[in-house]
């Protein structure tokens, strides 16, 4: 015991543990560094930089790190590279932990919900901004118990630079044992440094997931997670994020489906003389966009056949047909979110995926035709930035992609939270949202920064039925009392016959009939038409069409 | 330098001359006290000519690459681990003294000592390593020690192993990676096999400690290694080890360096003369209680 206590506090050990340290941080640092050019490559665009990435890979993964140690050391003098022993440890630790750093990083980027990449593009974020603001703090969030793991792994893989003569701690330990015969006193003692090392990565480890938890920041009052809760042997996770979330809605929130402010205001439905009015104001309104001969297939399955649609300025489209008839594609094409094959989108007048010269762009400079032209975008899963409260998931996007300072956006997203009634929510995280809540910053969210165009898809599918008419009710003022220009795909048969001008209904990639929403509706002339309109009046599903 | 011609005075004390004696009695224990740090201190006086003769290395520090793990001959000062003492640090110490340049201490592991010398990350090895024919591919050596090798057994010799011959036939030996024993245990297998025994099996390791703990755990039966090495273990496990025996072995030690340094072989070579012809070498072994008989003439080992 003595003899373990007398290991334990040498300072030929312990100054071991400098160097021990020294080259896991060359280690983990410049696997970070190379992890993330790895990263990068591979979910590039580019299948040559992606290949390179793969077979280093597959290179420095596939070989023993004691290998590597040598070969660094021993190997590079000979091609006129001597590195000191400890640089050419932490370079072949850095090339050994990249590809797994890569990888770490790769899932944590794929492990980011779609949805909002797309939703960040809608808004005409470019790839730099989406991964600023969007992917890597999320990514981030999630990678943290893999980072510890990560370091921890280092840490003790450090000790394999004792092959070349890098004198850390096991070094020194297996010499001092050799010269003093004090074989297992003095493995102890190194055993417990090792472990002080890594139990301090735990606790940083710990201390990070604590700092970046949400449910920690958001200003929970009594309920905020406390460092403590982290510890071992507390059981907090799931139990308390729902006592959490339920602790933060309010009770009349949970009895009633939608917001008073929403529920008082009267029925919005236009008399006949209304809609006529309105029908001859919009016919002389300039285009706001127009389809033309639009064309696109995944493969062999055609999904767009030559689609022709004209939107005016003021007018609202409701796009109808059964699920897999091209609605849903038609919106992304008309944001640009995907490429099609043949034919030209126009908005405002301008052609979507070229610049003036005929030339396709760079996803960089179609972020920012996004932004410029003004179409906003509606999902049917909502796609909130998970991390961001309400209120920023507004004021965030003004910010990074129209330049807006943060006094304005943060006013710009209350004025626009209150109009959906939600100006008590601002601060809520998405996932302590109802989904028509949800729904509703979302709207608000694409709102914001006063598009010319707004396309809804399929706005309430994902909702409950009670959660439907909050929304519905929105975007039915957005429609009356703003003016707004929108493209709504949706199943709401009664709620396309009272709000849209215009009912478009596609089958197969084209439009099959459209005219006034109201003559469409009533008096389908297609038998197509007809069919799916009376199955949706006897309340199916729309896929049993198909 | 001084000191050297101190000694010769001593010598000449013998003579019976009053003054001399006197003088050689101050100078004796002037000696003792620098006897600790001779190599430091020493440096014959043929060693002025080669620094003339080879004034390349004067001044420059060598890096000198060890597998530490050798009490005796190499090994860290357990009272002081910031240092490596032995007797191959102090040889080459006093080689260093002689031809004017520092050494610096690299530690791997044995098999890494000589790769470690050819990528150039030590300009030479003195680390108790056998020259061999195989070994003179990758290094050049100057031979400087006969080897004697001592069979390590567990106390009482329960499997009565009594060198590397036929009583091995069944046993486990712990061996170093790259050590010369290996291949010779393992010529043993046809030998046991001709006379319907099972063959012996061979444990690598990567440092003494590591086989000597073999056979502690009861892994090992035997360890056959330079016989200091096997005294050192013994001392240190009076009541658990024991020394079998001592076998000779056809090698000699040798001191490595590169192959393509040739004027740098020829300068050790010639340091290592002079140290031997001023007796350090033969001082040198026995302030580390080891066998005089190991004293050997330098030779050259290459490869062809």
């Amino acid at each position: 015991m003595s003899l373990f206590l007398h290991y334990l506090s040498l300072p030929y050990l312990l100054e071991g543990i400098e160097l021990t340290l020294q080259v896991t941080a060359l280690g983990l640092f410049g696997g970070l560094i190379l992890g993330l050019i790895l990263a990068w490559m591979q979910l590039s665009r580019f299948w040559l930089l992606a290949a390179f990435a793969r077979g280093y890979a597959v290179i420095f993964r596939g070989t023993p790190l004691i290998l590597q140690m040598v070969f660094a050391y021993d190997a590079l003098p000979h091609i006129g590279i001597t590195l000191p022993a400890v640089i050419a440890a932490g370079l072949a630790l850095a090339c050994n932990e990249a590809p797994f750093i890569a990888e770490m990083l790769r899932s944590g980027v794929l492990g980011v919900d779609r949805g909002q990449v797309l939703a960040g593009q809608a808004l005409g974020m470019t790839p730099a901004v989406l991964m600023r603001h969007v992917i890597a703090p999320q990514a981030i969030r999630t990678m943290i118990p893999a980072f510890g793991n990560e370091s921890v792994s280092a840490l003790k893989n450090s000790s394999l630079a004792s092959v070349i003569a890098v004198q850390e701690l096991t070094l020194r330990s297996t010499q001092l044992a050799s010269s003093t015969f004090d074989f297992f006193s003095i493995f102890f003692a190194s055993g417990l440094l090792y472990l002080v090392l890594t139990g301090a990565v735990s606790v940083i480890q710990l201390g990070l997931e604590w700092l970046l938890d949400l449910d920690r920041a958001k200003n929970l009052g009594k309920n905020q997670r406390k460092l403590a809760d982290y510890l071992p042997w507390r059981r907090v996770d799931l139990a308390a994020r729902l006592e959490l979330a339920e602790a933060r809605a309010p009770a009349v929130e949970i009895s009633y489906p939608f917001p008073s402010e929403v529920i008082d205001l009267p029925p919005l439905a236009l008399t006949r003389e209304q809609r006529t009015k309105r029908a001859t104001i919009i016919a002389r309104n300039n285009i706001a966009v127009d389809v033309s001969e639009l064309r696109k297939a995944y493969g062999a399955q055609k999904v767009l056949g030559g689609l022709d649609l004209t939107v005016r300025i003021g007018e609202v489209v409701a796009l109808l047909g059964p699920s897999g008839s091209g609605k849903s594609t038609l919106l992304r094409c008309i944001n640009h979110l995907e490429n099609w094959d043949a034919g030209t989108v126009r908005v405002g007048g301008r052609r979507l995926g070229f610049d003036e010269a005929g030339k396709k762009l760079t996803p960089r400079a179609v972020a920012n035709e996004r932004a410029n032209v003004g179409v906003g975008m509606v999902f049917q899963q909502f796609n909130l930035f998970g991390h961001l409260t309400a209120r920023e998931n507004i004021a965030g996007p003004l910010r990074w992609v129209h330049g807006m300072g943060k006094g304005d956006a943060d006013r710009r997203a209350d004025e626009l939270l209150d109009r959906v009634g939600l100006s008590h929510r601002a601060d809520a995280l998405p996932r302590h949202l109802s989904g028509g809540q949800q729904q509703r910053v979302a709207i608000a969210r694409a709102l914001a920064p006063n598009p010319s165009v707004l396309l809804l898809d399929e706005p309430t599918s994902a909702l409950d039925p009670e959660l439907v008419n909050e929304v519905l009710e929105v975007i039915r003022r957005l429609a009356i009392d703003d003016g707004l220009t929108m493209i709504i795909s949706t199943h709401q048969i009664r709620f396309a016959d009272e709000v849209a001008d215009r009912v478009a209904f596609l089958s197969g990639g084209v439009i099959l009939e459209e005219g006034p929403a109201h003559e469409v509706l009533t008096r389908p002339r297609n038998p197509v038409t007809a069919r799916f309109l009376s199955v949706m009046e006897a309340g199916k599903a729309p896929e049993v069409v198909r | 330098m001084q000191k050297w011609s101190f000694t010769g005075g001593r010598r000449k004390s013998a003579d019976g001359s009053w003054l001399k004696a006197a003088l050689g009695a101050v100078v004796a224990i002037l000696a003792l006290i620098l006897w600790a740090p001779i190599s430091a201190q020493a440096a014959p006086a043929g060693c002025a000519a080669l620094q003339a003769k080879y004034p390349q290395w004067k001044g420059k520090t060598l890096v000198n690459a060890v597998n530490p793990h050798t009490p005796g001959y190499e090994a860290i000062d357990p009272k002081d681990p910031s240092k490596y003492v032995g007797f191959d640090i102090d040889l080459g110490e006093a080689i260093g003294d002689c031809l004017g340049f520092k050494l610096t201490y690299k530690p791997v592991v044995f098999a890494a000592l000589l790769t470690t010398l050819a990528s150039g990350q030590a300009d030479i090895v003195i680390s108790d390593i056998y020259a061999t024919k195989e070994r003179a591919k990758a290094a050049d050596f100057i031979t400087y020690s006969k080897v004697f090798d001592g069979v390590l057994v567990a106390k009482g010799n329960p499997k009565q192993i009594s060198g590397i011959n036929t009583t091995l036939c069944g046993a486990a030996a712990a061996e170093n990676t790259g050590f010369v024993e290996v291949p010779l245990v393992q010529d043993m297998g046809p030998k046991c096999k001709a006379e319907g025994k099972p063959e012996p099996t061979l444990q690598l390791y990567d440092n003494n400690a590591n086989c000597i703990q073999a056979i502690l755990a009861g892994r090992a039966d035997t360890y056959v290694n330079d016989v200091n090495t096997v005294d050192q273990a013994v001392k240190a496990n009076p009541d658990k080890l024991e020394k079998a025996i001592a076998v000779t072995i056809p090698y000699s030690v040798g001191i490595a360096v590169p192959k393509d340094k040739p004027e740098f072989r020829a300068a050790v070579l010639a340091a290592l003369i002079e140290v031997q012809k001023a007796g350090i070498h033969m001082d040198l072994l026995k302030k580390w209680e080891l066998d005089v008989n190991n004293f050997k003439e330098p030779d050259i080992l290459t490869a062809d």
